[in-house]
Formats: C-alpha cells, sequence, structure tokens
C-alpha cells in the first residue's frame, strides 16, 4: 500500500510522506513508552512510596507533553502531506492524460478518468489525512509495549511476544480469504450491474415483448447468484476474522494464566503483574480496531491502483524523443504507405495506401466495422500506425509535434462536445484569436446564426454541459463553424449516420460545403451524392482497399462498389407502402427469402 | 399504494430497514451482551490485583476463579461478537436481495418513459451502488453504536462502585474531549457546502477534460484545457487547506485530550491526589487504571457512526424515490379489445404538468391502414406514437383499441395487441434463439428460422460460432445493422397487429439500409401502422399522414392532397426538396 503511494505519487511527492511516516512512528512509540511507565508507578504506588509514585507520573507527564507535540505536528504534517499528494496527482495524471493517445479514450473509459480524477484523489489524499495515523498506531504501540516489558518480566514479554506473530499470519490468513471469494464476488456484482443495464435499457422490449414475468428472470437470477456469493465471502471471511480475534484474545489469556501463576507462586511481584496486566489488555485492544480500517484502505488502495495503471499507460511519443527534429510539412496532401493497426489482438487495417491529392476530395466506403473511421482517426494521429507509414505533405505524422499536425487538421465527427460555455466561445475554439466579426461570418456560413436566433442571447446562449440544449444536429453545425474558424488545409470528415430533420440536414451540407471548399478533404461518406461528388472513391472491405476510382470508374468495373450502389439507389427509393396489403401478400413475402442478408 | 398510506410518516430509512428490523434488534442485543462481557476482563484484572495485593495470605482459589471468569467471559465476547456480526452481514445480505428485486418489481411496473428520462447508468448505481452503500449501516453501525454505548456505561458503573468521585474526575477528560470535538463543528455545514462546491467544480473540470478531449487536443487546446483543470484543482487544494488548517488546533486539541494516554494520566493524577489526602485506597486506583483509558475510545466510534448515517440516509432516500416511483395502474375488471380498431380521443398529454406537449390529438387508425407522423422536431409526434404501447398514459383524453381504453386491458393484452421497432435496438445478452423468441416464447425453431428469414438475418446468423445458440455480446457481434433485423425478426414473430414504427429505423446503418427496409417491408405487411416519419419521401403512399405542430395536428391527408393545401407540410417537404432531389438526381 505505502509501495504503491510511493510509486504513484513520483519522487516529488516521496519526501514529505516519508516524514509524516516518521512522525508517526515517533507518536505511536511515545504513546507505547507513556503506557510502560504505568508499570513503575503503580509498583511505587502500590508499595506506599508515594514520593516515587509522583515522579513516575511525571515522567508519564512529560511523555504527554512531548506527545502533544508531536501529535500536532504530525497532524499539520499529515495534512501537508495529503495536500501536496493531491497536488502531485492531479498534475500528473492531467499531464499524463494530455499525452494519451485520442484513441485510448473510450466511452467507458471517459467516465472511469472522470471520476479518478476527482473522487479517486480525494481517496487517496485520505491515506495521510486520516488513515496512517491508527494504522501505525495499531502497529507500533504494541510492540513497543512488548519490547518495553523486557525490562520489567522477560518471561510475560515472550509470552506476548510469540502470540504476535501468530497474530499476524492469522490476520493475512483471513485477508486471503476474503481475497480468495473476491473474485466470486465481484463477477456476481458485475453480471448484475450488467443485466440492471439491460433491464434499464432494453425495458420496452422485455416488457412489450417478454410477455408476464420473463422480463425480470435474468436480472433476478444474477441478483440471486450475487447473494449466494457474498453469503459464502461472509462464511468464508467470518472463519478469517474469528481466528484473529481468537488469536489476539489468547495472547491475552496466556499472559493472565501464566501470570497469575507465576504470581502466587512468587516468582513476581503482585503491583508489577498487575502493571503489565493493564498494559497487555492496552496492547490487545487497537490491534482489534486495526481490521476495521480494512475497508477505508481497500477504496483507497483500489484508486491507486487504477491510477497506477492509468501512468503506466503509453503516451503517444513525440518528436523531441525520437532523433530527428520535428519537420513541417510542405504540403497538404496525405499518403497512406502499406499502413497495417490492429486495436489490441484484432488486426483492422491490412496494407492500406492510398494518395488523397491536395484540395480534392477523397470519400472512403464501406460495411460497417470495416475501417473506414479508423483511417480517419490515425491521419489526426489518435493512434499511432502498427505497420507502414501516415504521410501530410511528405511528412510522417508522427515526425510532427502534435501542434503542428493539430494544426493542419479539422475534423467534423459524428459525435460532437461542446464545452459548458456559450455558442460563440464554442466557435471560437478554432481559433483563439479569431475576432468576433470572423466568428459571426463562420456561424452564418454554418447557419449557426439561425439557431442563435431562437436562444435568448444569440450567439451569447449557454449551451449547457456537452452542448445539451441544442439538438444532434445543432450541435454538428456548431462543430462545423468552429472548424469553418480554424480554417485548416486538411479537413476530415466523419459522416452522421443518424436521422436528421430535414431542416438540420440542409443546413448541415450548406455548412460543408463552405468548410471543404478548396480543401484536402477526406470523408467518411455514407450519403449518395457525397460519394458521387468525390474525386476519389476508397472502398474498404475487410480492412483493405479493394476498389478505387472516380464512380465513373468504379461503376464501369462493375465491382463490389458497383453493387452497393445499386442496393443504395433502391434504399433510397423505399416507400413506406400501402401497408393494407393483405395477409396473403404478406405470407407470401415470408416465402419469397431472396435477399441477401448482407448489406455491401 | 396502499403500502405507501402508513408508511410515509416513518423516514426513508425506517421505512427500508422495516423488514430486517427484528434481525437488527437481537444482533443489537447479541452484541450489547458481548460488549458486557468484553469489559469484565478488565475488571478482572483490578479485581486479581485486588486479592493478590490484600494483606495477609493470598486467597488463591479467588484469584484463579477471576481469571477463570475472565477467560469465560473472553469466550463469551467472541461468540457473542462473532454471532452478532454474522447477524447482521446475513441480514444486510438478505437486505441488499429484498430491495433490489423490490426496486426492479417496482420499476416493472413503471411507465416505460420512465426508463427514456433516466440513463440505465443512473438506475444501475441505484440498484447496486447504493444499495450497496446502505451495508456499513447494516451491518456494522448499529451493533458498533450498542458497543460504544455499553462499554463505557458498564465500565463507568463499575468506576463509581468502586469509588464515585474518582468516577467522576475519570469523566473529566471525557467532558472535555466532546466539547472540543463539537467546536469544530460550528460552522461545519457551511464549509462542508463549500468544499462539496470546490470538490464539485474539480469533478466538472476533469469531466469536461476528458470528456472534451478530442477536441481539446484537435484544436490544440490541451494546455490551456489542462491549465484550467488544474486551476480548478489549486481552488479545491487551496479551499481544504484553509479548513483544515484553521481548525487544526481544535482538532488536534480534542483528539488528544480523547487520546487513551490522556485519559490515565488525568485519572492517575486525580487519583494520587485522592490518595494523599485518603479518599481512596492505592489498589482501588488499579481499577481507574485499567478502565478509564477506554471510556473515551466510543466517543469516537459515536461521531463515526453519526457520519455513516448521514451517507446512507442520502443513499436511502434515493432508494427510497425509486420505491416511490410512479407505477401505471393496473386495471381491477381487465377488458378484452374488439378488433384493433385504434382511437385517439380528445388526447392531451404533459412531462412535466405544465407545459402541454400534445393536445387535443383526435385520431383514428383503422385496421390495415397506415398513417404517418410528421412535424418538425420538437412537434409531438414521437410523444404521441409512444402514448400507444404506452411509454406514458394520457393526461387527457383516452386511448382506445378495438373500444377499449388502454388502461382497461392488461399490459399483455395491450402488447398482444401493440408492436413496436424503433430506432434505438435492444437485444438482450442471451441467445439469438431467445432474442427472438422473446415475443412468442414456445415458438419453434423452424418459426423462429422462418422470422429471420423474412427479416433477411438468417443466413448472417448462421455464420455466427454458434449459429442461433451465440449469445449477443459474447460471440454474436453484430452491427448495427444487423442487430436491427433481429429486433425486426422478434417483431415478425410476435406478430402483433399493430405496430409503432419509427421511420428512422429504416436508415439507422446507411451500409445496411436496404436490408433493413426489406424486413421492414415484411413487417408491416398487412399491419395496423403508426410511423414517426422524419423523411418525408418515404411515406408518400401511405393512407394518412398527420402533421403535427406545436403539439396540434394542424393538417391531415394524403400526400397530393397535403401538397395541395400548400400548408405546413407543403412547407416541409420543400424543404427536404433539396436533398431529396439530389438523391433523386442520381
Amino acid at each position: 500500500m505505502i509501495g504503491a503511494l510511493i510509486s504513484v505519487v513520483g519522487e516529488e511527492g516521496r519526501a514529505p510522506l516519508r516524514r509524516n511516516l516518521f512522525g508517526l512512528l515517533i507518536e505511536a512509540v511515545l504513546m507505547g513508552v507513556g503506557f510502560v511507565l504505568l508499570t513503575p508507578f503503580l509498583r511505587a504506588l502500590l508499595e506506599g512510596d508515594m514520593g516515587a509514585a509522583w515522579v513516575w507520573l511525571g515522567a508519564m507527564g512529560g511523555v504527554m507533553v512531548v506527545y502533544t507535540i508531536v501529535r500536532y505536528r504530525t497532524q499539520l504534517d499529515g495534512y501537508h502531506a495529503a495536500v501536496g499528494l493531491a497536488r502531485v496527482l492531479f498534475a500528473r495524471l492531467g499531464d499524463h492524460i494530455a499525452r494519451l493517445p485520442l484513441g485510448w479514450f473510450g466511452a467507458e473509459r471517459v467516465g472511469q478518468i472522470g471520476r479518478l480524477t476527482s473522487q479517486g484523489v480525494i481517496d487517496v489524499m485520505g491515506v495521510p489525512a486520516h488513515l496512517l495515523r491508527p494504522v501505525v498506531t495499531a502497529l507500533a504501540t504494541p510492540a513497543t509495549v512488548i519490547i518495553l516489558m523486557f525490562l520489567f518480566d522477560w518471561r510475560l514479554a515472550i509470552a506476548a511476544l510469540v502470540t504476535a506473530p501468530v497474530a499476524a499470519l492469522a490476520y493475512r490468513w483471513a485477508g486471503d480469504l476474503v481475497q480468495r471469494t473476491d473474485k466470486r464476488v465481484d463477477a456476481a456484482a458485475a453480471e448484475a450491474a450488467g443485466r440492471i443495464i439491460e433491464f434499464a435499457q432494453a425495458q420496452a422490449v422485455l416488457r412489450a415483448f417478454g410477455r408476464g414475468g420473463a422480463s425480470l428472470g435474468k436480472l433476478d437470477a444474477a441478483l440471486t447468484e450475487q447473494h449466494g456469493a457474498g453469503r459464502s465471502q461472509l462464511m468464508t471471511a467470518a472463519q478469517g476474522f474469528a481466528s484473529f480475534v481468537f488469536t489476539v484474545q489468547l495472547a491475552f489469556t496466556v499472559i493472565l494464566l501464566f501470570g497469575t501463576n507465576l504470581a502466587l507462586g512468587g516468582e513476581i511481584e503482585a503491583a508489577e503483574l498487575v502493571a503489565l496486566l493493564v498494559l497487555s489488555v492496552r496492547y490487545v485492544e487497537p490491534l482489534i480496531g486495526a481490521a476495521d480500517l480494512e475497508g477505508a484502505l481497500r477504496i483507497a488502495r483500489n484508486s491507486l491502483f487504477r491510477m497506477d495503471v492509468l501512468l503506466a499507460t503509453e503516451p503517444l511519443p513525440e518528436p523531441e524523443s525520437r532523433p530527428e527534429t520535428p519537420r513541417r510539412p510542405a504540403s497538404a496532401d496525405i499518403v497512406f504507405e502499406n499502413v497495417g493497426f490492429a486495436y489490441g489482438e484484432t488486426p483492422l487495417l491490412t496494407d492500406v495506401s492510398f494518395t488523397a491529392p491536395e484540395r480534392a476530395m477523397t470519400a472512403i466506403v464501406g460495411a460497417s466495422g470495416s475501417g473506414k473511421t479508423t483511417i480517419l482517426r490515425l491521419i489526426a494521429r489518435f493512434w499511432d500506425v502498427g505497420a507502414g507509414a501516415a504521410r501530410i505533405g511528405g511528412v510522417d505524422v508522427r515526425d510532427m509535434t502534435t501542434e503542428d499536425l493539430m494544426a493542419r487538421i479539422a475534423v467534423v465527427f459524428q459525435d460532437v462536445y461542446l464545452f459548458d460555455g456559450t455558442i460563440a466561445e464554442n466557435i471560437r475554439l478554432g481559433r483563439p484569436d479569431a475576432s468576433y466579426v470572423e466568428i459571426r461570418e463562420a456561424a452564418r456560413l454554418a447557419r449557426v446564426d439561425e439557431i442563435a436566433e431562437r436562444l435568448a442571447g444569440g450567439l451569447d446562449a449557454r449551451v449547457g454541459e456537452g452542448g445539451s440544449i441544442l439538438s444532434g444536429g445543432e450541435r454538428q453545425r456548431v462543430s462545423i463553424a468552429r472548424a469553418i474558424l480554424k480554417d485548416a488545409p486538411i479537413i476530415l470528415v466523419d459522416e452522421a449516420t443518424s436521422a436528421l430533420d430535414p431542416v438540420n440536414e440542409v443546413a448541415v451540407q450548406d455548412g460543408l460545403r463552405a468548410l471543404t471548399r478548396n480543401k484536402t478533404l477526406v470523408v467518411v461518406a455514407h450519403r449518395l451524392q457525397t460519394v458521387r461528388a468525390a474525386d476519389q472513391i476508397l472502398v474498404l472491405g475487410e480492412g483493405r482497399i479493394v476498389e478505387k476510382g472516380s464512380h465513373a470508374e468504379l461503376m464501369e468495373a462493375n465491382g463490389r462498389y458497383a453493387g452497393f450502389w445499386r442496393e443504395r439507389r433502391r434504399a433510397a427509393g423505399w416507400r413506406i407502402g400501402k401497408a393494407a396489403s393483405s395477409p396473403a401478400t404478406k405470407v407470401a413475402l415470408n416465402r419469397k427469402r431472396s435477399i441477401s442478408d448482407e448489406g455491401l | 399504494m396502499t403500502d405507501r398510506s402508513g408508511a410515509a410518516k416513518r423516514s426513508p430509512m425506517g421505512r427500508l430497514l422495516a423488514p430486517v428490523k427484528a434481525r437488527l434488534w437481537f444482533a443489537c442485543a447479541v452484541q450489547g451482551l458481548g460488549a458486557a462481557a468484553g469489559v469484565v476482563p478488565f475488571i478482572a484484572v483490578a479485581e486479581i490485583g485486588r486479592v493478590l495485593l490484600t494483606d495477609g495470605p493470598v486467597d488463591e482459589a479467588r484469584a484463579w476463579a477471576i481469571a477463570g471468569a475472565a477467560i469465560a467471559a473472553l469466550v463469551v465476547r467472541l461468540v457473542c461478537l462473532m454471532a452478532a456480526g454474522a447477524l447482521t452481514h446475513l441480514a444486510d445480505l438478505d437486505f441488499q436481495l429484498y430491495l433490489r428485486r423490490r426496486i426492479a418489481q417496482r420499476l416493472a411496473r413503471a411507465p416505460l418513459g420512465w426508463f427514456d428520462a433516466r440513463s440505465a447508468g443512473a438506475v444501475k448505481k441505484a440498484l447496486q451502488d447504493d444499495v450497496a452503500s446502505l451495508h456499513h449501516l447494516v451491518g456494522h453501525s448499529y451493533t458498533n453504536i450498542v458497543s460504544a454505548v455499553v462499554t463505557p456505561v458498564i465500565a463507568f458503573g463499575y468506576l463509581i462502585w468502586v469509588d464515585w468521585r474518582l468516577a467522576l474526575a475519570a469523566g473529566v477528560p471525557v467532558l472535555l474531549g466532546v466539547a472540543l470535538y463539537a467546536a469544530q463543528f460550528r460552522s461545519y455545514g457551511e464549509k462542508m457546502d463549500g468544499y462539496n462546491a470546490a470538490l464539485g467544480n474539480v469533478n466538472a473540470a476533469a469531466v469536461e477534460f476528458v470528456q472534451g478531449i478530442a477536441v481539446i487536443k484537435t484544436f490544440g487546446q490541451a494546455r490551456k484545457a489542462y491549465g484550467r483543470f488544474l486551476e480548478r484543482t489549486n481552488t479545491f487544494i487551496a479551499y481544504f487547506w484553509d479548513w483544515v488548517r484553521g481548525l487544526l488546533t481544535l482538532s488536534a486539541a480534542s483528539e488528544i485530550v480523547l487520546s487513551p494516554l490522556f485519559s490515565l494520566l488525568m485519572v492517575l493524577t486525580a487519583g494520587l491526589i485522592f490518595v494523599s489526602v485518603g479518599w481512596v485506597a492505592p489498589v482501588d486506583l488499579l481499577a481507574f487504571a485499567v478502565l478509564a483509558p477506554g471510556l473515551s475510545a466510543p466517543f469516537l466510534t459515536l461521531a463515526y457512526a453519526q457520519n455513516e448515517m448521514m451517507l446512507a440516509k442520502g443513499a436511502a432516500e434515493r432508494i427510497a424515490d425509486l420505491l416511490d416511483a410512479e407505477v401505471l395502474p393496473e386495471p381491477e375488471a381487465p377488458k378484452q379489445p374488439d378488433g384493433s380498431k385504434v382511437v385517439f380521443d380528445n388526447v392531451g398529454f404533459s412531462y412535466d404538468g405544465e407545459m402541454q406537449v400534445l393536445k387535443d390529438i383526435d385520431l383514428v387508425l383503422e385496421p390495415g391502414t397506415a398513417t404517418a407522423l410528421v412535424g418538425p422536431s420538437g412537434s409531438g409526434k414521437s410523444t404521441l406514437a409512444r402514448l400507444l404501447p404506452r411509454f406514458w398514459d394520457a393526461g387527457a383524453g383516452r386511448i382506445t383499441i378495438g373500444g377499449v381504453d388502454l388502461r382497461e386491458m392488461t399490459l399483455e393484452t395491450l402488447y398482444a395487441q401493440v408492436g413496436f421497432v424503433f430506432q434505438h435496438v435492444q437485444l438482450l445478452r442471451t441467445s439469438i434463439t431467445e432474442n427472438i423468441a422473446l415475443g412468442r416464447p414456445g415458438a419453434s425453431a423452424p418459426e423462429i428460422e422462418a422470422a429471420a428469414r423474412a427479416a433477411c438475418i438468417h443466413e448472417r446468423i448462421l455464420a455466427l460460432p454458434r449459429g442461433y445458440a451465440s449469445v449477443v455480446d459474447e460471440d454474436a457481434r453484430l452491427s448495427g445493422g444487423e442487430a436491427q433485423r433481429v429486433s425486426i425478426a422478434r417483431a415478425i414473430l410476435a406478430d402483433a397487429p399493430i405496430l409503432v414504427l419509427d421511420e428512422a429505423t429504416a436508415f439507422a446503418d446507411p451500409e445496411a439500409e436496404a436490408a433493413i427496409q426489406d424486413a421492414l417491408s415484411r413487417l408491416i405487411a398487412g399491419r395496423t401502422l403508426l410511423v414517426i416519419a422524419h423523411r418525408l419521401n418515404t411515406i408518400t403512399e401511405v393512407d394518412q399522414i398527420c402533421v403535427l405542430d406545436e403539439g396540434r395536428i394542424v393538417e391531415r391527408g394524403r400526400h397530393d392532397d397535403l401538397l395541395v393545401k400548400n400548408g405546413l407540410y407543403a412547407k416541409l417537404w420543400a424543404a427536404s426538396g433539396e436533398t431529396r432531389g439530389a438523391e433523386a438526381a442520381e
């Protein structure tokens, strides 16, 4: 735990932590010494030596004063360490996140990382601020007491000492038992969580189609398994915990019986025995208390572990760390040379080569999952290619700095993210030094001015978190305005697959036309007229380019593209017919099974 | 809501805990016994000292008897603590299962629209995380409180029996510590609000930073956004620092005063003075040396327990809200519809009780006809379509199928009549067979296959690793269009005479558009159809087009008639003409 903490905070965060730990150790030892002074005090008192008793009490008071000073310091140090830790963690995590490949940020990760960089840091802060003290005290104070017991009676000290490793073993064993059952508990919790999500997401279908109680069946089975896993973990953990408490209590029992025996035999003074018995009950207590901290510690440990994993994720190498100095491309053409790429083990692109000429439009078509969007992402270096090279104006994208590369590219993707600010601020992001007039012009070209008209505040209306007050089509228009303002020589567009209402559809098309004029354009195309208008069409299938050429050439070739085109043409002519066709037609249709299952 | 009437007066927590209340009480009693037994060894140490130190011959038998009693008490304590722990934890597990089941059952009767308005993640959080966060309360807090009260009370009682004056002196550090501790909380609420606000800002900055990372980086703003994130975290850190620094003296003082060493020192000082003036015998101090240091420790346990209670209260309130989620009332005497003619009779609807989303809707769907709903976004067409499968109940007026109000038939009857296919595909993580057969449990394999063929997905299913037995999201990895066709196969098999369709389904996956459309054509053939239309060119041949604007049907008729009218429909048609024209020109 401390090891993980020290590895996550890095060099700079280590010193305050070490100092805090050291202070706590001294504090715990002082408390142990204070307790042990009880022995000579009681001996003096019970033997009637009041003078000596006052002296020992004075000594105890002295220890208390030192303890108070140290304690105050360590409390301050603990907060210092917590704050320092937070500062280092926020900075390290934030800095690392900014350097990770963009492709790494999936929807699930975004939520996780958001939590880790806020609540996760708070959890870890709690370690020096609150948790370290009780842990250190629970271990170091009894240790001090046992060691100092040797000063008074070595036999009882040994009796106490031998039980310590047994208690430690029992504690570890209890932890292992819990860990072994954790797997089933975690799996059951994950399954139940999945079924709950399904239950909520698919509720309409479950209810409408799962006539009767079927809808609750799978969820209930998952919940029951979660209950069963919890029960079996409880039974196992109870054994471990019982053994631990039993061992600790046994230590006291041994000292009590052994000591009483010694005292009755006259081998130890009664006063001393009583004092040592007092010590041993005091030493037993904090150990049992330590077990209660386990929960809070586990939460902090999990957060630490996740941070460690995040910080160990490789960021994109910047050209500074490569031998050559960063280079600047001379033109805006894009060349893929035998590019290969895989997500994990699954190869997604193999041997992809093409040139997207400057100021021309290249459209990419292909079945869903064929890797169209990945090509765009490789150009923008969301990921680095696995094999081959992606070049802009003759320069490998890996040889450019992120700033340099991004300055050349504007992207319009399907999922648009707007910041919680005004429309104008969101557009300004395209070029921070743009004047208001330029922003207005970009807004006009992307027909954002029409959206602004209906909002109180116009372009200065706030869009809400993630742009929530705007519809999907409207958000897209804002993102196009942003790209127009940026005025980059290369435009990457992932055309929306989702339905836009006619008004937005037309507005988005107008905006894109304004944006892409005279640019190098690479577009993942879904609309037929976009494909038709392209200077070059790349047809992707199974991760390779299977056909390449203009619309006319590809139609001529009568290959996969021509088939795709015909299918899509047929789809464009689809009508929801007069559904009043007779049941006979329905049966007839059901019998006719000729249509291919494949879209492409 | 008969189950609400009596319980509503009690706090959400009390209501939730009712089913495990008896077990918790029993566990608390056992814990109390254990805590009492836990004090015995401490008393035994003092009493053994008394025996050993009494002048004259030592009463050995008595010494051994006391030691024996101490050991017996330890055994009792161990057994009681383990038993109480097991009782509460078992109660907790049963309680969690019970709560989750009850929430799920309740939600299964909530209006479908309820789920539209909430993310699945929020439901998961309530059912898993909020329920789990009650664990500490049920499993630990109550028994901890019992221990924290019983232990010092018995110890204090014994000390009073030994010497009441010194016992009072032993109580002084506790009172002092509590007073100091309480002083920290004087402006706690206010500070906590500030803390939460600062933390909320960090959260928001983190989410924005991570969610917007693609935009941030592609527009070269990484450094600036990172700076903003750090700035917020610095504000938070500064707030935290000011707070703890301001309270440092108080909090350190209270914890020092409550520490066992301080209690020991105080009581021994008082004791020594008492011995000097002859109020107590030296041997009586033993009891105080053993027991006084433990008097203040439980106070911190109580303080923590209070904190836990606060946290649990928040979770309990959220859970209670879910359990109070509105449910669709079930009819007392369900009726069977006569035929499948659908009538919207003067229907009105509002989500929030203020903004009327639908007003005065009169609409008849004759059996076997197709009706399209069109209108600008926000006109209410999706809401209107969702009223028929009872995502919500109409606020005003009524909707009937075959003459029977939707609210007067069981959900089974309703969904035997009404099927729907929306843009958002919902497949379950189970086999393809089960996914298709959901609508008709007990359907034979050939029937399922026929439905899959009709939905143009049969061959694709055969190509899956285990064919029809493949499990969605495990070995059946389907593209959007393929998943859509499985859901269409399901609707085909379910064979409800009335179908509500979102036309966007037809082009949800452009690469598979034609196949989806073929599947849809087969699904809708012969059924009474209500379709939410986005692309006007797909609905030019339907029997009836209803044009909605601001919640009212402003025009209705066939395509050609509406064009002639030159109203809103004609305008929408013209607006979409640009793209439509381009497509048609190819």
